[in-house]
């Protein structure tokens, strides 16, 4: 029906459309059908497998970890605010980590640095706690909001580990150059530490500092291994098809490049995937 | 619930949409829409944000300090430096208006603001910023063990680039890397063979080959080059550094595409509590 | 020999407080007794000092300022090199901000720079326009119309009073771009939705542990080089031929990080003794 009316619309002259980037429409629109397909073979009922990883196995054993011990569980969301896809993906996993922390009765701290992910990050609590059937355990304040300053935030974060003694700190979010003080200040206070981030350059920090790592698409991918939900699950497996495509069109492209530059056989196929 | 729930997914629906698929649209209203209007509307939504913010962070410090919970010393610190920061961003400017006016006090010598920046602010940014030096010699002291064959690629690269990014790295000669590499090999040999007159001879020769070439050529610093620590340290950064980076963007490139789509199409609703 | 392992081991499970005492005598000693290593521009630098020393006298030059004090060892001698290579071949400087603070190191440097050594006169020599808040929308917005976004400049002056101004309109009557950056929004975003799109040609001067994320856009062509941390400006210092305070912060890092490298060879000694002690037991 897209595709019908799509074409109805270039026939007639394509107005107001950037035909530079007609490649990029067909690639978002078929790179979005692979994902709606199969997110909905997981709903009718398919299986997928996702490979087990360590880090989201270690979430509840950080959880119970933290309740043996009677001391609270630190959560950090980034230091982003919520128009960064990776300060969502973090409030979403928070969400998963609120409802193991309703369910155990362990106290949940989250500091944040933006306004608006301390509502979305309240929003996010409540209703793990309410879904859990503890909303009397819910506190506003365990959500609360420190500084939008970068390192005046990481001093606020430090000072709550050193003064609380969290026995787990997670990491979950968009971190810039403060990532290494919160995991080797995490370190020394002997907690174990869970990060996730798609942030390139801190990746390596929270892998030395950390106990375990979520690194780049493992953390997004967090919130379908957490909750278990077949469109998630489906979405996932989407993704990795995708990159199967990605793959093939790169190695496609290369001996395409090659062969012209080298015999002028074929066609400049650089030309078709620049993005103007 | 129709509010809580099927309004929240409309807006983020269409939204959505039209940012995304207005960059193919050439029409100057939505090329203006995309470009400046909705990303202003969020920073004007975070601004007023800001104000629920800061009335938590005061609401919570005060009442550390009323109910005297541990450290409500330091909430009155923070409870002073917000005032002070109010103070003199919107009351207190220090100067005249000759000298500066409202708006530009906040970067101009001489006011308060400016002064509250140099010699408060700035210091203390500086200082936390510097713990990283402590911190990354510390972590790196703990967690670069040769445990494994990834382990000491990580080990050897860190240290290479560590080296031969700092000028001290120009001038360790690459004939002095060949003789370590010589005796790394040695030591090697040794674990395998276990016999001390193989690793002695294959250390002999090694040395002696590398004293020969050296010999021969002169003992140039930076030669050759594929001993070098700049070189390799270059050759590092440009090629699988960069390769593994560019793999790296591409995964997260496209783990961002699937959230961001999942959140238009009104499958992932976890920013309502679904 | 057991005696010698012995130490090693002691040294393998060391206080990290006495890491960070001898890091500190290791930083701070270099600093004031300098050694005076010599730099070594790497092909990256030099093409920086390259494109911008091939620029026709009187180029319009827009240098962003993004980084905090935080970051100021690294950003603000790169900001400040630049600057003094871009008066001496007498351009046109035009200052924006994408962060606050970097409203405050814009300022400083312009004052020590422009004022203080070049003489340099504001509105047309140089101008500050600012800091906007907004990120990578007030790069879209400079690129589409920067008159819209700065009507005045970080004075209040209205921006058609200043004379420079007279012939700016949008990104593409600048000849150059120069990012001194640290984190976002700053390069990436410069690349993405100013410098690539229009052909402007640009170059960037970077965080260490940012490096890592911009060189597939050096390698790409999409940026003119890069100049890498503290180490870049170092370089660039020695190619505009006057020293500051990233050359003389060389000595320090260089001999931190050796001393770092020392730590975790002895660390993997101990580690090594320790493996062998608890397989013999």
């Amino acid at each position: 029906m897209v595709i019908f009316a799509f074409a109805i619309y270039w026939l007639l002259g394509h107005p107001y459309f950037v035909t530079d980037r007609i490649v990029m429409l067909f690639s978002i629109l078929s790179l979005s059908a692979t994902l709606i397909y199969y997110t909905r073979a997981a709903e009718r009922g398919e299986e997928f497998y996702l490979r087990p990883i360590p880090a989201l196995k270690a979430v509840e054993e950080a959880v119970g970890r933290s309740t043996e011990m009677g001391r609270p569980i630190l959560y950090v969301p980034g230091i982003q605010d919520m128009d960064q896809v990776e300060t969502v993906a973090g409030v979403v996993v928070l969400g998963h980590v609120a409802k193991m922390t309703a369910r155990y009765e362990t106290s949940l701290n989250v500091p944040v640095s933006r306004s608006i992910v301390m509502k979305a990050a309240r929003e996010s609590c409540r209703d793990a706690y309410t879904v859990e059937g503890r909303p009397d355990m819910f506190n506003e304040d365990m959500v609360h909001y420190l500084t939008d300053d970068q390192f005046a935030y990481a001093a606020g974060v430090n000072g709550i580990m050193v003064r609380e003694k969290p026995a787990a700190c997670m990491y979950m979010g968009k971190f810039y150059a403060e990532s290494l003080i919160l995991a080797e200040t995490g370190n020394s206070i002997g907690a174990i530490q869970i990060a996730g981030t798609a942030s390139q350059a801190q990746i390596p920090f929270f892998v030395t500092a950390c106990d375990y790592t979520l690194i780049g698409e493992e953390f997004f991918a967090a919130s379908a291994y957490l909750s278990q939900k077949p469109e998630l699950i489906g979405g996932v497996k989407g993704q990795d098809m995708i990159k199967l495509a990605v793959i093939a069109v790169m190695v496609i492209s290369t001996i395409l490049m090659v062969l012209y530059e080298s015999t002028g056989f074929g066609f400049n196929i650089s030309e078709y995937l620049t993005i103007r | 619930m129709f509010w809580k729930r099927q309004v929240p997914i409309f807006i983020v629906a269409l939204i959505g949409s039209i940012t995304l698929f207005g960059w193919f649209i050439d029409q100057p209203d939505v090329k203006e829409f995309i470009g400046d209007d909705a990303t202003q509307w969020f920073d004007v939504l975070a601004s007023f944000a800001i104000i629920l913010g800061a009335l938590n962070l005061i609401k919570l410090q005060i009442q550390k300090v009323l109910y005297q919970k541990p450290g409500w010393q330091y909430s009155v610190i923070a409870v002073l430096g917000f005032i002070f920061a109010i103070v003199a961003g919107f009351f207190v400017k220090g100067v005249d208006d000759s000298v500066a006016q409202w708006g530009a006090h906040v970067t101009s010598d001489g006011t308060l603001f400016k002064w509250m920046f140099d010699y408060v602010f700035s210091p203390m940014s500086a200082t936390m910023f510097s713990l990283l030096a402590f911190f990354v010699a510390s972590a790196s002291y703990r967690a670069f063990r040769i445990r494994n064959f990834e382990a000491t690629l990580l080990l050897v690269s860190g240290i290479i680039i560590m080296v031969g990014r700092v000028p001290i790295g120009g001038v360790i000669s690459s004939w002095f890397i060949m003789y370590l590499i010589v005796l790394g090999l040695g030591i090697y040999v040794n674990s395998i063979k276990k016999d001390t007159k193989v690793t002695f001879v294959f250390v002999a020769v090694g040395v002696s080959l590398v004293t020969i070439g050296g010999i021969i050529s002169g003992w140039p610093v930076d030669q050759p080059g594929i001993f070098y620590l700049p070189s390799i340290q270059e050759w590092i950064y440009y090629y699988p550094n960069v390769a593994g980076a560019r793999a790296i963007m591409i995964g997260i490139g496209l783990g961002i595409f699937a959230t961001s789509i999942r959140y238009i199409l009104g499958i992932e609703r976890s920013y309502i509590g679904e | 020999m057991t005696n010698i392992e012995n130490i090693f081991l002691k040294i393998g499970s060391i206080d990290r407080r006495w890491i960070f005492i001898i890091i500190a005598l290791v930083v701070v000693v270099p600093l004031l007794v300098p050694i005076g290593l010599p730099i070594r521009a790497t092909d990256t630098s030099k093409s920086v000092y390259d494109a911008v020393e091939a620029l026709p006298r009187g180029s319009k030059v827009l240098l962003s300022i993004e980084y905090s004090p935080s970051t100021k060892p690294e950003n603000h001698p790169m900001a400040i090199s630049m600057m003094r290579h871009l008066f001496r071949n007498n351009h046109k400087v035009y200052v924006t901000c994408l962060w606050p603070d970097g409203q405050f190191m814009a300022q400083d440097a312009l004052n020590q720079v422009a004022v203080g050594e070049f003489d340099k006169k504001y509105g047309e020599d140089y101008v500050l326009l600012g800091y906007r808040p907004g990120g990578e929308a007030v790069v879209k917005g400079i690129v589409s119309n920067i008159r819209k976004l700065f009507s005045v400049d970080a004075r209040q002056t209205k921006v058609d009073d200043i004379p420079m101004m007279d012939e700016i309109t949008n990104f593409k009557d600048f000849d150059f771009l120069f990012s001194a950056s640290a984190g976002y929004p700053g390069t990436i975003e410069w690349v993405q939705y100013a410098a690539d799109p229009t052909g402007v040609p640009m170059s960037s001067g970077v965080t260490s542990i940012q490096v890592n994320e911009v060189m597939p856009y050096v390698q790409s062509g999409q940026m003119v080089g890069v100049l890498a941390g503290m180490p870049g400006a170092a370089e660039y210092e020695s190619l505009i031929g006057q020293k500051g305070s990233a050359t003389s912060g060389m000595d320090a890092q260089s001999v931190a990080h050796l001393v770092i490298v020392l730590f975790i060879v002895l660390g993997n000694i101990s580690y090594f003794i320790d493996r062998k002690r608890s397989r013999k037991y």
